[in-house]
C-alpha cells in the first residue's frame, strides 16, 4: 500500500454502551440496547469507509468509551475483525481496550488477545466497597482483583488501572491503602484521577445543591500524598495523572497531548486531521441514521488556527513530564521568567516543564498561554 | 394684585410628619386644584423622591384664598427641600418668604430636622407659624409638643394651631394665621428690579425655567435683564406663576413669586441664589446671601464595564442639566481606569446621583469611598484643597490638615443616651449640650467631623436606637486634625482605589481591617499576594493571599483538546472582569467591600 506521508497514525473508537450509567461520568454513554448495536458496529466500519482506510495506519489503537467490554464476545470479534479487514496494521504497536471489571471474562481476554489487543485499561477507581457503591459502580473490589488476575492468566502483559481520589467520604488513609494495593499487583500503568464535578453528571448536580461538598486542601493533600506513593514505588509521573513502568507510557494518549493527528470513530469522537478538529454527533441513534445517510456524522467542527495550536501544544505539552521546547514560549518570556522564579517551571537543554508545584497548578499556568 | 395682599411663605418639618399632606390640604381648601384632581404627595415628582418620602424639588405654588376680613390674598406657598445637603438651596427659598409654618407630629414630637430647619429660617428672620398636626392620632400627646416647641425652640407655645391634614381639621386656622400672622412682602427701596432665583429645572421644549421672587420693580416679556453674578444678559421670553400650572403673567412686580423664562441653555448658567436686574436701569447691588455653591462631598464613579465611559459621561451630562449642583471631572485611576471625580452637596445628594445612574440611566457603577474637602497648609505658605486621598501633598511639606466640620443634633430615647455618647465619641464628636425632649427622649448636640458621619453614622443611630433615633446637622467650618493618609498596597503597589485620609487615632485599626477584608475577597492566584496597610510609608498591618495550592484538572482524555482549552479560555475571560494591579487580579467586590468598612 502506498501512504501518503501525512497518514493518520492513531485511532480512536468509541464505544457508547455502558451497563449502568455511573453519576460522576461525563463521557457520552448510554445504557446498553442490542437492537442498537449491530447497527452502530456497522455504522462505525461504514464510518471508516467513507472516511478511507487508506488514509490511516495506525500506530496505536484506543476502544474507549462508555465501556467497550460490555460488547459481547461475538460483537467484538465483528468489530476487530472489520477494522483489521480495513486497515493496514503493520506499524501497530499498542491497542487499548477499556474494560469495566464487571464485564471481564476469560473467553473476552483471549479473543482480544488473538485479535490484536495488546494493553487493558480497566476502571477499578478505589479497593473498598463503600466508595464503589458511592461512585456508583457495578463491580465490587473482589471482582477487580479476579478481572485483574484474568486478563493476567490471559497473557495481557500491559495492562492500566484507573483509580479516583476526592470521592466523598475518602478518607487520606483509604487512599493511600487503594495506592498500595494497586502497586501490590504490579499494573504497568496507573492512572490516578482527581474526581471532577463535571457538569451534566448527578455529581455536580449533588454538589450544586449541597449533597456533596469538595474539599479542595484535601484533594491537593491527596494529590501530593499519589506521586510521593507512585514514584517511590518505582512509577514516574509522566503526565499529570498518569504514571507508568519505564517504556510502558501509553503511546496513543501521548499522540492526543503532543498536537499528533487522530481519527476518532463512533457517536461523541473526536477527530484533528490537518488542522480541523470535528466531533461526532453525541447520540448512538443520530450517529447511526446520519452515518447510513451521508457517510459523516460530524456535528462540531472547527479550523484550528496557528494560535491555537501552539496554545494547544503549549497547554498540553506542559501537562507531560517531558514539557515542551523552549522556543514555543518565546513570545510569553516575561510570564516564564515569573513562573520560574515562582519554583513552578524547570528549564533544562532546550525544554521546559513543570515542576511538581508547578503541575499542582498546571490550569492555572495554562491559562496564561491561551 | 397688590403688594399688602400677598403673602410668601414655606413649610418646614421632619420627614413624614405631614408637609405634604398639608400642602395638598392647602390648596383644596384655596380651590386650587380640585379633589378630583389630586394626585397623592402633588408636589413631588420624580419616583425616587416618592419613594424617599423626601422632596429635592417642586415648584412654587399661588394659591388665592378669600380671608375672614373679605379680601382675597394671593398666597405663594414655597417647596424647601428638607434635607441638610441642600441647605444653600433652602436657605434661598427661605430667604423669599416671609414666613414658615412649622410643622410638628403630635405623636412623635420635635425631631433632629425640625431643630436644624427651624434654625435656618431663624437665621432669615421668617416669621413662625408652628402646627402641631396628626391631633387625631391615639397616641398625641400635644401637652409634650407644646413643651418641646417652648423649651427646644424658644416657640411660644400658644400659638401654635392645632390641625389634622388628613381630615382637614384645623386648615382654616393655618390660612387664616398666614395671612394674620406673616408680615406682607417689605415696601421695596427703589424701583430697579431685583429679582431672587431660588430654583431653576431643565424644560426640554422651553429651556431653562426659574423660579424667582420679584423684591423690586418689575418684570415682563421683552424686558432685557442681566444676572448679577455672571453679568450674563437675556431676553425675558415669558414671566408668570404656577397655579399649579404654569400660567403666564403680563408682569410680575414687587412681592411676586413665580417663573421667568429666558432663553437660558443651562441651569449651570443660572446659578441659584443670583439676582436678575433690568440690562439698562439695574439695581446697585445685588440681594445679599448669594453664595457659589461647593460641593462638600466627593467620590470617584467608575464605569464596572471600562468599555461604558463614554455612556456614562453621557449620563453624567444629563444629569447635570437639571442638578447644578453636582459636579464631575473626568479621572484616571490606576486601579479602576478612567471614570469621573464627583462633587455632590452631601451624602443623600450623592445616593441620589448614584441611584439615578444607576436607575435612569442603566449604568453599572462602582463609586470610591467618599471624601470630604480637606484643606491642607503647606510648608512654604500655599493652601490646597484636597478631594481625593490620592492627591494628598507629601506628608514632609504639610503643615496642617484641616477637616469640615458640622454641629449635629441627635435625638434618641433616654436609654440610648450612654450608647449614643459612646458613638459620638468613637466618631471623633464632641457633645457640647444634653437636652431632655420629654420624659422619653434626649437631644445631644454635638461638633463632628463631617468624614466620620459620612458612611454609616446615620444607620448606626437607627440599630442602636431600634429606628427611634435621628440625626440632622448643619456645617460649621473647618478645624485642624491630626489626619493622615492611610494607602493600601498590594505587592507592595499602592492602590489609589483604597486610600483614605483618616485620623491618626484610626488609622491603624482601619488599616488592619481592611488588609483583612481584602484578603478575604482576593482569590488565591499563582503566586503568592501581599497585603499592606501604610502610613507615609510605615507598615501597619500586613496580611498574605497564599499561592493557590491546586489548580488543575486531572482528565484529559479522548481527545477532546477542544473542551479542555475551552474551560482555559472562560477561566481566563472571568479574570478579565477583575481589575490587573500588576500581576494580582482583584474582583470589583474588594472595591465594594472597602466602600463598606469603616
Amino acid at each position: 500500500m502506498n501512504l501518503e506521508p501525512t497518514a493518520i497514525r492513531h485511532l480512536y473508537v468509541h464505544i457508547p454502551f455502558c451497563p449502568k450509567v455511573c453519576p460522576y461520568c461525563s463521557f457520552y454513554k448510554e445504557a446498553s440496547d442490542r437492537n442498537k448495536t449491530q447497527a452502530f458496529l456497522d455504522a462505525v466500519l461504514l464510518e471508516l469507509d467513507t472516511f478511507g482506510p487508506d488514509q490511516v495506519q495506525p500506530h496505536t489503537i484506543f476502544f474507549g468509551g462508555g465501556t467497550p467490554s460490555a460488547l459481547s464476545t461475538r460483537q467484538l470479534s465483528y468489530l476487530i475483525n472489520g477494522l483489521r479487514d480495513r486497515l493496514d496494521l503493520s506499524a501497530l504497536r499498542e491497542w487499548t481496550l477499556e474494560m469495566n471489571p464487571a464485564t471481564v471474562s476469560e473467553e473476552k481476554a483471549e479473543l482480544l488477545l488473538s485479535l490484536g489487543v495488546n494493553r487493558i485499561s480497566m476502571g477499578v477507581q478505589a479497593w473498598q466497597s463503600d466508595l464503589l457503591v458511592r461512585l456508583g459502580r457495578v463491580h465490587s473490589a473482589a471482582q477487580a482483583l479476579r478481572s485483574y488476575q484474568i486478563l493476567r492468566r490471559a497473557g495481557f502483559k500491559r495492562i492500566n488501572l484507573d483509580l479516583i481520589f476526592g470521592i466523598p467520604g475518602q478518607t487520606p488513609a483509604q487512599w493511600q491503602e487503594t495506592l498500595l494495593q494497586t502497586i501490590n499487583l504490579g499494573p504497568e500503568h496507573i492512572s490516578a484521577y482527581c474526581l471532577t464535578y463535571e457538569e451534566d453528571t448527578e455529581f455536580f448536580r449533588q454538589l450544586a445543591i449541597g449533597q456533596l461538598s469538595q474539599n479542595e486542601f484535601q484533594d491537593a493533600d491527596l494529590f501530593e500524598l499519589t506521586m510521593d506513593t507512585l514514584i517511590r514505588h518505582g512509577y514516574s509521573q509522566y503526565e499529570i495523572s498518569n504514571y507508568a513502568q519505564p517504556g510502558e507510557e501509553c503511546s496513543h494518549n501521548l499522540a492526543y497531548w503532543s498536537g499528533n493527528d487522530y481519527l476518532g470513530l463512533g457517536p461523541s469522537a473526536f477527530s484533528t486531521v490537518s488542522g480541523r478538529r470535528w466531533q461526532n454527533v453525541a447520540n448512538t441513534s443520530r450517529y447511526v441514521e446520519q452515518i447510513e445517510r451521508d457517510g459523516n456524522a460530524r456535528e462540531f467542527s472547527e479550523s484550528l488556527s496557528s494560535e491555537t495550536k501552539l496554545s494547544e501544544k503549549i497547554v498540553f505539552g506542559l501537562r507531560m513530564n517531558r514539557g515542551i521546547a523552549e522556543e514555543l514560549v518565546m513570545p510569553w518570556s516575561a510570564n516564564i521568567k515569573d513562573l520560574e522564579s515562582a519554583g513552578y517551571l524547570r528549564r533544562e537543554a532546550g525544554t521546559i516543564s513543570l515542576s511538581r508545584s508547578g503541575r499542582m497548578v498546571a490550569d492555572a499556568i495554562g491559562e496564561l498561554f491561551v | 394684585m397688590g403688594r399688602l395682599l400677598t403673602r410668601n411663605f414655606c413649610i418646614i418639618a421632619h420627614i413624614d410628619h405631614g408637609k405634604t399632606t398639608l400642602s395638598d390640604r392647602l390648596l383644596e381648601s384655596t380651590g386650587t386644584i380640585a379633589e378630583r384632581e389630586k394626585q397623592d404627595q402633588l408636589l413631588d415628582s420624580m419616583d425616587l423622591e416618592r419613594e424617599r418620602g423626601i422632596t429635592i424639588k417642586a415648584h412654587p405654588v399661588t394659591m388665592n384664598y378669600s380671608a375672614k376680613d373679605g379680601q382675597t390674598y394671593r398666597l405663594n406657598l414655597l417647596d424647601t427641600p428638607g434635607h441638610v445637603d441642600f441647605s444653600y438651596e433652602v436657605s434661598r427659598s427661605l430667604a423669599a418668604c416671609e414666613g414658615a409654618i412649622l410643622v410638628v407630629d403630635a405623636a412623635q414630637g420635635v425631631e433632629a430636622q425640625t431643630v436644624a430647619n427651624v434654625h435656618l429660617a431663624l437665621k432669615q428672620g421668617l416669621t413662625i407659624v408652628p402646627v402641631i398636626n396628626k391631633i387625631d392620632l391615639p397616641n398625641a400627646d400635644i401637652p409634650t409638643v407644646r413643651k418641646q416647641l417652648e423649651e427646644i425652640l424658644a416657640i411660644p407655645a400658644d400659638e401654635a394651631i392645632l390641625a389634622s391634614a388628613k381630615t382637614g381639621l384645623g386648615i382654616e386656622e393655618i390660612l387664616e394665621a398666614i395671612v394674620a400672622r406673616i408680615p406682607a412682602p417689605p415696601v421695596q427701596t427703589d424701583e430697579k428690579l431685583r429679582n431672587l432665583i431660588f430654583d431653576s429645572v431643565f424644560d426640554i421644549y422651553r429651556g431653562v425655567v426659574a423660579y424667582s421672587r420679584v423684591f423690586s420693580g418689575a418684570m415682563a416679556p421683552g424686558q432685557a435683564v442681566r444676572l448679577m453674578s455672571t453679568g450674563k444678559s437675556y431676553e425675558v421670553k415669558e414671566v408668570g406663576i404656577f397655579t399649579p400650572k404654569p400660567l403666564a403673567q403680563e408682569t410680575l412686580q414687587e412681592g411676586d413669586v413665580g417663573y421667568f423664562i429666558a432663553n437660558i441653555k443651562s441651569t449651570a448658567e443660572i446659578k441659584i441664589g443670583d439676582t436678575l436686574t433690568e440690562q439698562r436701569n439695574p439695581a446697585p447691588e445685588p440681594l445679599p446671601g448669594f453664595q457659589e455653591i461647593h460641593p462638600m462631598v466627593f467620590s470617584g464613579i467608575y464605569p464596572i464595564n471600562t468599555a461604558d465611559f463614554e455612556h456614562l459621561k453621557t449620563a453624567m451630562g444629563k444629569l447635570q442639566i437639571n442638578d447644578s449642583a453636582f459636579v464631575y471631572q473626568a479621572e484616571n485611576s490606576v486601579a479602576l481606569g478612567y471614570g469621573f471625580r464627583c462633587g455632590f452637596l452631601g451624602l443623600l445628594h450623592m445616593e441620589i446621583v448614584q441611584e439615578r445612574l444607576r436607575r435612569e440611566f442603566d449604568m453599572d457603577i462602582i463609586a470610591t469611598y467618599p471624601s470630604v474637602v480637606y484643606e491642607v497648609a503647606q510648608t512654604n505658605g500655599e493652601k490646597v484643597e484636597v478631594d481625593n486621598p490620592a492627591h494628598l501633598p507629601d506628608p514632609s511639606v504639610i503643615a496642617e490638615i484641616r477637616e469640615p466640620v458640622v454641629e449635629c443634633f441627635v435625638m434618641c430615647p433616654n436609654e440610648n443616651i450612654g450608647d449614643m455618647m459612646q458613638l459620638i465619641l468613637e466618631k471623633r464628636g464632641e457633645v457640647q449640650n444634653t437636652e431632655s425632649l420629654d420624659t422619653r427622649r434626649v437631644m445631644l448636640t454635638a461638633v463632628m467631623p463631617l468624614n466620620e458621619i459620612l458612611v454609616d453614622f446615620n444607620d448606626k443611630i437607627k440599630s442602636l436606637t431600634h429606628g427611634y433615633g435621628s440625626m440632622d446637622y448643619e456645617y460649621a467650618g473647618y478645624r485642624a486634625a491630626d489626619l493622615v493618609k492611610l494607602d493600601m498596597l498590594v505587592n507592595s503597589e499602592p492602590v489609589d482605589a483604597f486610600s483614605s485620609i483618616v485620623h491618626r487615632d484610626k488609622a491603624e485599626g482601619r488599616g488592619r481591617l481592611l488588609a483583612a477584608k481584602l484578603k478575604e475577597v482576593i482569590p488565591q492566584q499563582l503566586f503568592q499576594v501581599s497585603i499592606q496597610a501604610a502610613i507615609g510609608g510605615r507598615i501597619i498591618a500586613r496580611e498574605n493571599v497564599s499561592a493557590l495550592r491546586k489548580n488543575v484538572t486531572a482528565k484529559c482524555y479522548g481527545g477532546d483538546i477542544t473542551r479542555k482549552r475551552k474551560l482555559l479560555e472562560k477561566q481566563k475571560e472571568g479574570k478579565k472582569r477583575m481589575k490587573a494591579i500588576g500581576k494580582v487580579n482583584i474582583p470589583q467586590e474588594a472595591f465594594i467591600e472597602v466602600l463598606k468598612t469603616s
